[in-house]
């Protein structure tokens, strides 16, 4: 067994720390407006005094050109004095326990994200920062809204050691909490140092006390990414194609036919129709915005979708103009949801999302594990997060629960008598457990799958309204965190609710008991079977 | 586990005194209107006291909804979990894990604490774990509290 990857030496601060001076003008589009003002300033009187015949109106509106030069500097540069203060009283360190950070001027926030309860560690860059070479480091923890610490902006290679350090301390606190060890960043760099002393190669970094090795100065050393394995990524033809085949792009191209139709065989006035849509320009315009807002959200978020596996958890990055680099560390995704819509079902493409504690804003954009992929990798995506599914033909039952019916692949099928008040998707419900997980099946056209690790499960739910109650049906809800992946198994026979509710619970109790991260890393390969 | 008669679990049933103190503020809310109701039509038309008439039936359905609301509302403790069974029309029955719970939350407003009962909430990392037990008795509600907490502690399994 080799040692686990803990880095020796530290860049996290220790003592309250700002960050990186540019922070203020990296937040907004400022610097553009800079630029523009200068611009502006610069060139407008050559453009008003080219044609003099305009020499007059030009002086009129050099006057004012000028007004509005100095009022766009003043706002721009209030709201760089504004970013300045903020910035100075925007602290970080990294305490005994956990990451803080105090902010606030007028309303002081103090936040600690606890290291045991990291959930995900992301590098965010967006395109302004992108192009100077810095990054936001956001770390989610479980609890509460809002409880995430959000470090904008550092120096790119500043944020990724520190988010590498972050991720092997907070696994190193898990192992000294389940070892019963002393839980504290100083006794796990204390421990890493010497095991890495012993080490022949760790040379220079081993000797030296800890209080010297972490006052050494930024970009003394790095800490190296815990070695990762690229698992998947998205073609970009394809993201394409996923994006065409979806249906606001069919509408898109649905509408001027569907119109074409209705002046030409329908005969109706075509003067009338254009004045009638002049009108509602309006109503026009901010639907192509979100129609526009959604393609690109979609296009954004799987440009250049790579997955991959560490020692640290599940990597992902993806993004066009606003980059994104997540890791997610074992057993921290809560559930997973597969879906696949009507218009893929002919190439067989499926989506995974995925639920991660802590993920407040943007939800979307950083719960997908797979924007749209073959079915073999969306078995990846979900052996990934889920690597022994307690069955003995994985594939088989997952396959199964993505396109099979009734009671295909041992599943408990929705009862006959829900048909009344579900007449097109009762057939496809269904739910069944494995010795891991409960998969939960559903849908006519768009096609789900719900996946939920039993010892993920936060807590359970038998309802029954009033029709259901006359049918003898009864629903199960899985209660997972916030986030896109909802697992509910509708219409059971009210029997197999109640059965279902009292095993899942008793599933649900026994799985918390065995989870660790090591089973994990056995399961996906990074660590030996053998291992304690 | 189950919201039948039959069913032999020991449900720890919640206290009847939920069913006045519940009944004060739907007659509160009954009373308003039925105020300025009756002082409209005083005013106008004599046509306007039938409202009257509709509120009244609105408020004895909701005192009936009451009652079989708050007989149907009881919990277990196990050892694992508690369970909540609450509604009579949309039933419900939640399994909220003690490893589960992140903390436990005991209310009381004005009219509650006049009848010496209070509310338990437990909160998971969950928002669709809706388990609130309404109408303990404030004791039993401090009881439970603590017991849920310390299970909590000693079962707490991480996210």
């Amino acid at each position: 067994m080799t040692a686990p990857q803990v880095p020796a030496v530290y860049r996290a601060p220790r003592e309250w720390t700002r960050l990186h001076p540019v922070s203020p003008l990296l937040g907004g589009w400022a610097v553009f407006g800079v630029i523009g003002s200068i611009a502006l300033y610069n060139y407008a009187p050559q453009w008003t005094g080219v044609d003099p015949e305009l020499q007059a109106s030009a002086h009129w509106l050099m006057g004012s050109l000028g007004w509005v030069v100095a009022a766009v500097a003043l706002i721009v540069g209030a709201s760089i004095g504004l970013g300045f203060l903020q910035w100075r009283v925007n602290q970080y360190r990294l305490s005994d326990e956990a990451i803080e950070q105090r902010k606030g001027m007028v309303f002081k926030q103090h936040k600690q994200a606890r290291l045991d309860r990291v959930q995900a560690v992301d590098v965010v860059q967006p395109l302004l920062a992108r192009i100077f070479g810095f990054a936001a480091l956001k770390i989610e923890v479980a609890g509460g809204e809002n409880s995430g610490v959000s470090l904008e902006f550092v120096r790119l290679g500043d944020a990724e050691a520190l988010r590498n350090e972050l991720l092997a301390l907070a696994a190193g606190v898990k192992r000294a909490k389940a070892e019963g060890r002393e839980a504290t960043v100083d006794a796990i760099v204390e421990e890493a140092s010497t095991a890495q002393g012993a080490d022949a190669g760790a040379g220079h970094v081993a000797d030296g006390s800890l209080r010297d090795l972490i006052s050494q100065p930024a970009g003394y050393s790095e800490t190296a990414a815990a070695p990762e394995q690229e698992i998947y990524r998205v073609p970009l033809n394809r993201l394409l194609m996923s994006i065409v085949l979806s249906w606001p792009f069919l509408w898109i191209l649905a509408i001027p036919v569907l119109a074409g139709v209705a002046v030409f065989a329908l005969n109706l006035d075509v003067g009338r129709i254009l004045s009638a849509a002049g009108a509602s320009l309006f109503t026009v315009v901010p639907a192509a915005f979100a129609l526009f807002g959604f393609f690109w959200n979609e296009l954004s978020r799987g440009f250049g979708f790579i997955a991959a596996l560490s020692e640290d958890g599940i990597r992902l990055r993806h993004g066009m103009l606003e980059t994104r680099r997540q890791t997610v560390p074992p057993g921290r995704v809560q559930a997973v949801q597969l879906r696949q819509s009507l218009l893929w079902r002919k190439h067989d493409w499926w989506r995974v999302s995925i639920n991660v504690a802590g993920y407040q804003d943007d939800q979307e954009a950083v719960s997908t594990l797979l924007p749209v992929g073959s079915r073999q990798e969306a078995l990846t995506a979900l052996w990934l997060v889920l690597p022994d599914l307690g069955d003995p033909d994985p594939a088989g039952t997952v396959s199964r629960a993505l396109s099979g019916t009734g009671a295909d692949g041992g599943f408990t099928p929705a009862t006959t008598r829900a048909r009344l008040f579900d007449p097109w998707q009762w057939r496809h419900r269904g739910v069944r457990a494995t010795d891991r997980a409960l998969l939960i099946r559903r849908g006519w056209l768009v096609r789900d799958v719900f996946v939920v690790p039993h010892e993920r499960t936060q807590s359970l739910a038998m309802t029954q309204g009033p029709l259901q109650r006359v049918r003898g049906v009864a629903d199960v809800t899985v209660h997972s965190t916030n986030g896109p992946v909802k697992p509910v198994a509708r219409h059971l026979d009210r029997a197999d609710a109640e059965a279902l509710l009292a095993s899942q619970a008793q599933r649900a109790a026994e799985g918390r008991k065995r989870q660790t991260p090591e089973q994990w890393m056995t399961a996906v390969g990074l660590r030996e079977a053998t291992h304690e | 586990m189950t919201w039948e008669p039959s069913d032999d679990a020991a449900w720890t049933y919640v206290s009847r005194t939920l069913i006045p103190a519940r009944l004060i503020t739907l007659w509160i809310w009954v009373a308003v209107p039925a105020i300025i109701v009756s002082v409209v039509g005083s005013l106008t038309s004599r046509w306007v006291f039938a409202g009257l008439i509709a509120l009244a039936v609105i408020g004895l359905w909701g005192t009936w909804l009451v009652f079989r609301q708050v007989t149907a509302h009881a919990w277990i403790e196990r050892e694992d979990d508690l369970i909540i069974k609450r509604g009579r029309m949309w039933r419900t029955v939640t399994v909220v894990p003690y490893g589960r719970m992140q903390y436990v939350e005991v209310e009381s407003g004005p009219i509650d604490r006049a009848f010496g009962i209070a509310k338990v909430q437990l909160h998971t990392a969950s928002p669709g774990s809706d388990a609130q037990i309404a109408g303990v008795p404030t004791a039993e509600a401090e009881r439970l509290r603590d017991r849920l907490a310390s299970r909590g502690e000693a079962q707490l399994a991480g996210l």
